[in-house]
């Protein structure tokens, strides 16, 4: 059976990863490559690397985070930000990234997912949506690290980005990101009632039952988080024996 | 065992070959026929699709080659992922593709009715061994591995099928036939059992030098 | 309410724990295996023939990394009077061991008669990592892990003495490795779970000090430890360990001396005696976790047969939980109040345990908690 997976998310930023709230306020939160090893020690299922300061100039750090890692850690690893083109994805994914998230360049030219999917397979195109609530409840989607509005509806654009042939989507409740007072749930039902492909869900986690909720509740193929790991006594391990122990299908 | 991983432009060869020299091979990245004629053994991996795989292998002069060295001198040749999907007969995408053809099976997409099963298959499950095959040797069936593709390969002759997964339907994950080794998983990727599924293709081979 | 394991004490918020149909912890499960399925004289034959590969060849025959508490005091005793070796101890110094342990040290290596190195690092900047891991990880020692465990490895480089003898197998007290499975203790398992998930180049920049004042948390290249073909191995996975039994043996042949430890029963007074921050730690494991030391040796006792469950019960009942006189010192250290320190405490709760911040339960002062030396921190 396929199991749910638990993927530590690395914010970058100028070499370093970070972490934040609300996609703001970061503090320094370790040295990427040693964080990944200490991820693959723990047999972490996947680890996300995303560059927040992604800049053409920072390119190459990114590049050398991957390729370090690659060394030494034999698990699944996604890599974004800043990606705009074919050539991006394809730079990272020889360094040693599996697949690649897009998110702005997404939203701003839709038919590059599906360029991007034709050239390199849906199964390796992973499409980023943050979101807001807006003040009457509705909620819109959030590009250029969650500070422009875009007045599109994250269901209606979660459905384009499936049909355009994004492999999974990782979907961020901005509003949630950092809190710690767990996941957006409704919502993330609807989405992962509505679409094909896997769905993980991002930004609110701040206890293991947290997690649980998201797969068993949300309906998500994945819990994505970063908070619970760096600041609290959580670890990946605790977290998938606790998921296993309350009859959640995880690798142990 | 000194192996080539063929570079097609199809996706991560950093890891398959860190992978493969963390489990005992000595190895180099090349799509040169002078590369692949010294070679011990032959690893095919990458990600992506079917027609954009034929197409690099095309354009870089390699499908004579390969035939020459993988099935005339019989060189040990591991199929990763598009790598396994690629020696098939043919491929669904985009009409029906002809691929390596070197066994006679087909590639076609998952296809579920309800959204249950989403697709692609992403993500760790569990693979049940099918009979005894050597890549397999120290560990226990299911072994938890990790995929991610939207197309699976479908073999004429069930006899080389050698492990299997159940999503949604059971369908193939590996098959063995002669030195032509196939795997869907990605054990570059799938941590320690997957080094150890590398180092025992390794040392199937070692030994024969 | 927590759920514990039906035979031992055990509760669900530890760490690398599942339970059976019937309600049986994997650790006791493993204690099954340790008793009915290993082969404890193939064992000790791979244990001598693993020594005989090194001895003579080398500096010293090993490293055994040291604190004087009653696990590496045994495997010191054991290697040097029953297996012949050479050894070279080595002690990372986190700048809290007790009198009574530093006496021990003194007078066991002496009687033993062995090389010794011990290595403290610069108390300023164990104060900053200390905090800084509390409020990260609810768990103050990071020093003290990453020191232990990484500076004997270092040594182990620069003297190119390859072999590398720890003494608990980990399979005792978790499952993150199993017994019968060979237990390296290398890099993989102090990033799995002993250096809380950060290392020094993650630390640096945490408390913004330089790598260089780090540089005795910083884990050896796996080139270096490969040019010398390091093995790094426990005792406890060749011989199977009996810390009761042990401990009486190094009372006995050495004059080991027990002590007094926060929070802990009497009839236990060989554990953790070595820490003076043992009651502390003990508290914010209740706090996070709900369960404390007691729950563990109770727990090691019901599976060497030695206390019945209900037993345990009462003892854990009597002695868990309380808030420990060295609390006060560990506060004034870190600058940190109370209710402070609590938030920071309950902030790391393991699911589904919640601890009330209104227990008022105190314990009693060590009789040597005075004479610590503490006025120039």
């Amino acid at each position: 059976m396929l199991k749910n997976r638990i993927i530590p998310i690395l914010l970058l930023k100028n070499g370093r990863c970070v972490k934040g709230r609300q996609f703001g306020n970061y503090r320094d939160t370790g040295a990427p490559v040693t964080a990944a090893k200490i991820y693959d020690a723990q047999r972490v299922d996947e680890l996300m690397f995303l560059d927040i300061l992604a800049s053409v100039e920072r390119r190459s750090v990114l590049l050398d985070i991957v390729t370090e890692t690659a060394k030494e850690c034999f698990m699944p690893l996604t890599v974004g930000g800043g990606v705009k083109t074919i050539e991006d994805m394809k730079i990272l994914l020889a360094a040693g990234a599996d697949k690649v998230s897009i998110n702005t360049a997404a939203v701003e030219d839709p038919d590059f997912i599906k360029e991007a999917a034709t050239y390199f397979g849906s199964a390796n195109i992973v499409v980023s949506i943050d979101y807001k609530q807006n003040n009457d409840g509705s909620r819109q989607v959030y590009t250029h690290g969650g500070t422009k509005a875009t007045g599109k509806d994250p269901l209606v654009w979660a459905g384009e980005v499936a049909s355009l042939g994004a492999g999974e989507i990782v979907l961020t409740s901005i509003d949630r990101e950092g809190m710690m007072l767990g996941y957006d749930l409704e919502f993330i039902k609807i989405i992962t009632s509505a679409l094909m492909i896997p769905v993980i869900a991002h930004g609110g986690a701040g206890t293991l039952a947290d997690l649980k909720q998201g797969i068993v509740e949300g309906g998500a193929s994945g819990v994505a988080t970063a908070s619970i790991f760096h600041f609290t006594d959580q670890s990946p391990i605790k977290a998938r024996w606790f998921l296993k122990d309350n009859g959640v299908n995880v690798r142990l | 065992m000194k192996v080539v991983v063929i570079d097609y432009g199809m996706g991560n060869l950093h890891s398959v070959s860190k992978a493969l020299e963390t489990a005992g091979a000595e190895v180099l990245v090349s799509n040169r026929s002078g590369d692949l004629e010294m070679a011990e053994g032959i690893v095919l991996p990458g990600v992506g699709s079917f027609v954009q795989g034929m197409k690099h292998l095309v354009g870089l002069d390699l499908i004579d080659k390969l035939y020459q060295e993988v099935i005339i001198k019989k060189k040990p040749f591991l199929g990763i992922c598009l790598g396994m999907q690629l020696a098939a007969k043919t491929g669904e995408e985009g009409g029906s593709v002809n691929g390596l053809g070197w066994i006679d099976a087909k590639v076609i997409r998952f296809d579920f009715q309800s959204n249950e099963y989403k697709v692609p298959h992403m993500g760790w499950d569990d693979v049940k061994f099918v009979g005894v095959s050597p890549l397999f040797a120290g560990l226990d069936s299911p072994a938890t591995l990790y995929f991610v593709h939207s197309y699976h390969f479908v073999p004429a002759d069930r006899k080389i099928v050698t492990g299997v997964c159940d999503y949604g339907d059971e369908f193939v994950v590996s098959v063995s036939k002669d030195n032509i080794h196939l795997f869907q998983f990605h054990p570059e990727k799938s941590q320690a059992k997957g080094l150890k599924i590398l180092a025992n293709f390794i040392d199937m081979y070692r030994n024969k030098e | 309410m927590l759920k514990r394991c039906s035979k031992c004490m055990i509760p669900e918020t530890h760490e690398t724990i599942l339970y059976d149909e019937n309600g049986v912890c994997s650790i006791c499960r493993q204690y099954e295996v340790k008793r009915e399925k290993i082969d404890w004289k193939a064992k000790e034959k791979e244990l001598l023939d693993l020594i005989d590969q090194y001895r003579g060849k080398y500096a010293y025959d090993c490293i055994i990394p040291f604190s004087g508490g009653k696990d590496s005091t045994f495997t010191v005793y054991e290697l040097v009077k029953k297996y012949g070796v050479k050894p070279l101890v080595v002690s990372y110094d986190h700048h809290f061991y007790r009198p009574n342990t530093l006496r021990n040290v003194d007078r066991i290596l002496r009687k033993i008669g062995a090389d010794y190195l011990k290595f403290r690092t610069d108390w300023h900047i164990v104060k900053k990592t200390m905090l800084e891991s509390f409020i990260r990880k609810g768990d103050f020692c990071w020093h003290c892990h990453s020191g232990i465990f990484v500076y004997p490895m270092q040594i182990a480089v620069k003297f190119k003495v390859p072999l590398i003898f720890w003494g608990e197998p980990s399979a005792e007290y978790t499952s993150y490795y199993a017994y019968g499975e060979v237990e390296e203790v290398d890099e993989k398992r102090f990033n799995m779970w002993v250096n809380l998930g950060i290392t020094a180049e993650d630390m640096s920049g945490m408390i913004n000090v330089p790598l260089r004042d780090l540089e005795c948390f910083c884990y050896p290249s796996l080139d270096d430890l490969r040019a010398i073909k390091c093995r790094s191995i426990c005792l406890g996975s060749y011989i199977p360990w009996d810390v009761k039994k042990q401990s009486q043996i190094i009372m006995d042949e050495l004059g080991w001396e027990v002590d007094l430890v926060e929070g802990v029963p009497p009839g236990y007074s060989y554990e953790k005696v070595e820490c003076m921050m043992q009651g502390i730690r003990d508290y914010i494991k209740f706090i996070k976790r709900g369960y404390a030391r007691v729950s563990h040796l109770t727990s090691l006792d019901i599976r060497n047969g030695r206390l019945s469950r209900t037993e345990a019960e009462k003892l854990v009942k009597k002695y868990e939980g309380k808030r420990p006189a060295t609390l006060d010192l560990f506060l004034k250290m870190v600058d940190l109040k109370e209710d402070e320190f609590m938030r920071i405490a309950l902030s790391h709760a393991v699911s589904p345990y919640k601890h009330d911040p209104n227990r008022t339960e105190r314990g009693q002062k060590l009789y040597d908690q005075d004479s610590w030396d503490w006025r120039d921190q």
